[in-house]
């Protein structure tokens, strides 16, 4: 297979599903009515409540949603082949991606903005509310632990990167300091920090830093925990802020490459049904996480996205715009992984230093296309792959530590202290990264991820049958994801288990650098947030399924799921 | 777009000291109160534009999942 053809071919798939069958269901089914007030404009407040231009909101949303997921899933799943990972993340985009993004905007648009917490304590019941909490914050801590392993790994495999680094968080701060606090030009402002981060990268490559993988997610955690406790404006926004234009010129970078280079894929189209992570079905589907379905993504949806919506026929553009966005992004890393190695040992050989390693080199590979150096390119590459999991990874521990306050702050008074419970959340991701075994990791969050989609498709299910509308199209998606999640978690969970037993027999070894004690503990701590997330999931999932087989449409012209607002 | 989360953030800071002065200005409105009515009726006319926005924002229903985007 010809790179620059997938990359055509799925262009296409989006196109055809946007102007297809999002169309279908955003005219048909959701009726979205571009009279219709939108919380945006009825709430108003100049802040959450905001009418924004689809545009930007596009932009927006789409910086929220593309991290690492879309770009670290298909690298590793390209163990099973090229085209399983392929065919999932184009049909899971067309089938249930998009479905679940566009829906969970929809569905905060048609409720007052009301994000998931409040209505799965109105659509479900007081206990789903508080299930879906803690469900949310061990979601949250693997996220943390997938990425911090991740970037740790990068930054010891590319000694070029950490340099660059440094400086973008330098950067980042001079960034804010001139924007907030003298008040210079934006324009200016962002176009000198850009190239002082260019500057950077390329200083990075001939002062190469090298230090173990170890200390780099030491390093990692001190960079989110300082995002997560300093206040926003001077570190983590305006570090997020130049980290956009880097990952935006690598994308179209890459993008370009493709086309110019148009390597042909070197790696099989298919290997085997059973590779070590496991069987194709159902460990591909949590693999390849956010290029194809992702739970993170309803979580911005509902909260951001849906509270800025202008109109109601911009949330196309912006929910199943911005996922099919990121399905070319997860079609891109295919390419890498794909067309960049001589043969598949070659890939088998490079992913043992890791998915990052492999970004990197395919990258740089992509980049080298269009006259770049390949030491710039690695140096860019892994730079840009840093940059999407660092700045997601500060983000959400700091969402960790809100939920963490939230959940036991009334409890434990001293958890109302942020530096604690943030130090808190981020020794509990470091005690995950420095015992448990990456991949089993990595399974676990894409796991929580797709479960996290699953409920949101189950809210919105129900949403759709109490307000009289049809339901099958994010009814029956739920249910294969449920499934597809649960198995999949309750089989690494019982392979976590039993790992402690054949480690002391000595029949596995631990991974390179663990004591045989340290991974015992490790093992019995994944497995029990494996089991711990399924539990949540299915307490939530039948007490949403009681609520969606006993709901009844609404009498006509009342429409379900509208309640009284609280103004005046 | 890449702004628009600055933006936002210095929105959101505006209205939170602007929730603050009218809470300690108006806060009889929501049974908070803070001055004697006395110079609240002073302010009034100044703060008139925002009082409708102000209440909605301070009864509404705020849940943890708001916080994440």
């Amino acid at each position: 297979m010809n790179s620059a053809l997938a990359l055509i071919l799925s262009l296409a798939a989006g196109l055809f599903t946007y102007y297809v069958y999002a169309r279908y269901v955003d005219q048909r089914i959701i009726q979205a009515d571009p009279r219709k007030a939108t919380p945006a404009r009825l709430y108003m407040d100049g802040v959450d409540f905001m009418p924004t231009s689809r545009h930007v909101l596009f932009g927006y949303q789409f910086k929220s949603i593309a991290a690492l997921g879309p770009v670290t899933g298909p690298i590793i799943a390209m163990q099973w082949g090229w085209l399983p990972a392929f065919l999932w993340v184009i049909f899971g985009t067309m089938l249930i991606g998009w479905v679940q993004d566009y829906t969970s905007v929809m569905i905060g648009v048609r409720n007052e903005g009301q994000t998931f917490g409040a209505l799965s304590y109105r659509l479900i019941s007081p206990r789903g509310r508080i299930t879906l909490l803690a469900f949310i914050f061990f979601y949250l801590i693997l996220i943390v632990a997938a990425f911090g392993k991740i970037v740790g790994d990068m930054m010891a495999a590319v000694p070029s990167v950490p340099v660059a680094i440094v400086a973008l968080v330098i950067v980042g701060l001079g960034a804010g300091y001139l924007i907030y606090r003298k008040h210079a030009d934006i324009l200016y402002t962002t176009l000198g920090m850009v190239v002082l981060a260019l500057l950077a990268i390329w200083l990075g490559t001939s002062l190469p830093v090298k230090a173990s993988p170890v200390a780099w997610v030491l390093f990692a955690l001190a960079f989110s925990y300082a995002g997560a406790v300093l206040p926003i404006w001077l570190y983590g926004q305006p570090i997020n802020y130049i980290s956009f234009y880097l990952v935006f010129l690598g994308m179209i970078g890459a993008g370009i490459g493709v086309l110019v280079g148009h390597p042909s894929f070197t790696i099989p189209a298919f290997t085997q049904w059973t590779i070590p992570l496991g069987s194709i079905w159902p460990l591909l589907f949590v693999t390849v996480a956010c290029g194809a379905i992702s739970g993170w993504h309803s979580l911005v949806s509902s909260s951001g996205s849906a509270r800025q919506l202008e109109k109601e026929i911009d949330a196309r553009y912006v929910g199943a715009g911005s996922m099919i966005s990121e399905m070319v992004l997860a079609v891109l890393s295919i390419i890498i992984a794909a067309a960049t190695f001589a043969s598949f040992a070659g890939y088998k050989e490079a992913l043992g230093k890791g998915p990052a390693f492999i970004f990197a080199t395919g990258m740089s590979g992509l980049l080298s296309f269009l006259g770049i150096s390949p030491e710039f390119g690695k140096a860019f590459a892994g730079a840009m792959y840093v940059i999407l999991a660092i700045t997601v990874m500060q983000l959400v521990l700091r969402v960790a530590r809100l939920s963490t306050t939230e959940l036991l702050g009334d409890y434990v008074p001293v958890m109302r202290n942020m530096y604690v419970t943030a130090a808190l959340v981020a020794i509990i991701c470091w005690a995950l990264i420095a015992t448990g075994t990456w991949q089993y990791i990595w399974t676990l969050f894409g796991g929580s991820n797709q479960l996290m989609a699953a409920l949101a498709l189950m809210l919105v299910s129900i949403w759709l049958k109490q307000s009289g509308r049809n339901w099958h199209f994010t009814f029956w998606p739920m249910l294969f994801m449920f499934i597809t999640t649960v198995v999949a978690l309750l089989m690494t969970g019982i392979k976590l288990f039993k790992a402690p037993a054949l480690l002391l027999a000595g029949k596995i070894k631990p991974p390179a650098g663990q004591t045989v004690a340290v991974a015992v503990g490790g093992n019995y701590i994944s497995g029990v947030i494996a089991f711990l997330l399924v539990l949540a999931a299915l307490v939530l999932v039948v007490d949403g399924l009681r609520v969606f087989f006993t709901s009844r449409p609404a009498a006509a012209g009342a429409q379900a799921g509208q309640t009284a607002s609280t103004a005046d | 777009m890449a702004a628009h989360d600055m933006a936002r953030f210095a929105l959101k800071t505006r209205s939170s000291m602007e929730h603050l002065f009218i809470l300690i200005t108006m806060g009889d409105l929501l049974g908070v109160p803070i001055l004697p009515p006395y110079y609240s009726l002073r302010l009034l006319p100044y703060v008139v534009p925002q009082v409708a926005t102000w209440k909605r924002r301070m009864l509404r229903e705020k849940d943890l999942t708001d916080a994440i985007y």
